[in-house]
């Protein structure tokens, strides 16, 4: 026993020394500051060069042309400058970590929420049509992350045809497309059926990204979608009675 | 009658050169055994403050540390930390981790005293008074020589551990509940033993004692 101690002891005394303050900060490896002077005081990073995370080793992202960055990091600033200090701090996002090529086992992904860490690892790359839409996608399931029993899927369902099923996850589907329907029919998109998490995050993100008088229109003409608007925005209001949408 | 005979030129340049020998050797001995032989000791006596009723005093292996407490930035934090010094408990704690020009830290009252360390545990230790609530709200520059509560990876997991940063970190503004600043004797902070390949020490250096200036 006290030889397994040692061994430990001295594992212990020769891990290398990791002296990142932005690895010690958020576990994430080849980071480096892009902008921590903001407004709401979310500080972004830069990948300098590729990383993995995970157990496995199965989260990996590599790092982003300089020029794109420069472009998409206005974009990510203008839309996330939306969200107040106090409201980013109710939903536990501080860091968000700008890279390209963002995948988990293999397969591309728009964002990684990791609330624990107060950390959205976003693609700059990920779908050019639809990008601030998808931002504010992310943002939803850092919110849902945190707020877990606030969102519940089963009330969600509800809301739905009761003929309606989702798929067990979100990449056990081919239902990915991005366009938003013009006759919605109790979805915005056909990303929406994937899963009620990704459902909520695009209610969400609709709501954000389009005008209200889109959205009054939508509200009228879909009473499904009306629902699930009003549930949304109810919850988020729970969180943050001072946002507005 | 002793008949006197002079030393001849090279004998007398052999006992010169033996002699510097013997003081170089001697002085570089002693410079290398003792760490803090430049390192300024400051004594509280001597200075003014313009708040001494929050000014606190660590005394180190290498001399005094004098730190201004920041009760209006974090009044719970700055609270507990007067708590812990008035009833000496930081007296015989380890710098359990040190990362050299980087920061020091200490304050595991539980598996950190000095005659009953715990290498497996330190870094894990309470205080017995329970968790308090993160500070980070209000605006302070973490620059050199700021005190700050260590944590978990949790929010309000403040205890009774601190560090002090030998470097500025503008990344912990906004993380951590900071409780100071060190006003004199960061150098004796940077003579705190490190190691190359680790940031828990072991046979690590102690704080002697902290206590209130007034």
């Amino acid at each position: 026993m006290n030889l397994i101690r040692a061994i430990l002891l001295l594992i212990t005394l020769i891990t290398p020394l990791k002296a990142n303050t932005i690895y010690n900060l958020i576990k994430i490896p080849n980071l480096e500051i892009y902008d921590i002077n903001t407004k709401n005081k979310l500080k972004y990073f830069y990948a300098v060069s590729s990383f993995r995370l995970g157990v496995q080793k199965n989260i990996v992202c590599l790092n982003p042309n300089r020029n794109d960055l420069e472009i998409k990091y206005k974009t990510i600033y203008k839309n996330l400058s939306r969200y107040s200090y106090d409201y980013l701090k109710k939903i536990n996002l501080k860091y968000i970590v700008l890279c390209e090529n963002l995948s988990i086992s293999g397969i591309n992904t728009a964002g990684i929420p990791d609330n624990i860490m107060k950390t959205l690892i976003l693609d700059i790359k990920f779908n050019e049509k639809y990008f601030e839409r998808v931002i504010h996608h992310e943002v939803f399931h850092i919110i849902n992350a945190q707020h877990k029993k606030l969102f519940n899927e089963n009330e969600w369902i509800k809301f739905n045809n009761p003929q309606f099923k989702y798929a067990k996850c979100s990449t056990c589907t081919k239902k990915i497309g991005l366009d938003t329907y013009k006759k919605t029919k109790g979805f915005f998109t056909e990303y929406s059926k994937s899963t009620a998490s990704e459902d909520m995050a695009e209610v969400y993100s609709h709501i954000i990204s389009l005008n209200k008088k889109k959205i009054d229109q939508i509200r009228k003409l879909d009473p499904i979608l009306n629902n699930k608007i009003s549930y949304i925005r109810n919850k988020i209001k729970q969180i943050d009675n001072s946002f507005k949408f | 009658m002793i008949k006197k005979i002079k030393a001849s030129i090279s004998e007398k340049v052999i006992l010169i050169f033996l002699i510097l020998l013997g003081i170089s050797t001697f002085g570089t001995y002693f410079l290398i055994k003792n760490k803090c032989i430049f390192v300024k000791n400051y004594n509280p006596k001597n200075i003014d403050f313009k708040n001494p009723n929050n000014i606190v005093v660590l005394n180190a292996p290498c001399g005094n540390v004098i730190i201004e407490l920041y009760p209006n930035i974090s009044p719970n934090g700055v609270k507990r930390f007067k708590t812990l010094i008035e009833s000496n408990a930081y007296d015989n704690v380890a710098f359990h981790r040190v990362i050299k020009n980087k920061l020091v830290q200490a304050g595991d009252l539980e598996f950190g005293k000095k005659g009953s360390l715990d290498y497996e545990k330190i870094g894990t230790g309470k205080s017995g008074l329970g968790s308090i609530k993160s500070e980070i709200d209000n605006k302070f520059n973490y620059d050199k020589g700021s005190v700050g509560l260590a944590r978990t990876f949790k929010s309000d997991t403040e205890d009774s551990q601190f560090f002090i940063i030998l470097q500025d970190e503008p990344l912990f503004e906004g993380e951590y509940t900071p409780v100071g600043k060190v006003l004199y004797g960061l150098e004796v902070l940077e003579k705190i033993k490190h190691q190359r390949h680790s940031e828990y020490i072991l046979r690590p250096d102690f704080i002697n004692s902290f206590k209130m200036f007034n």
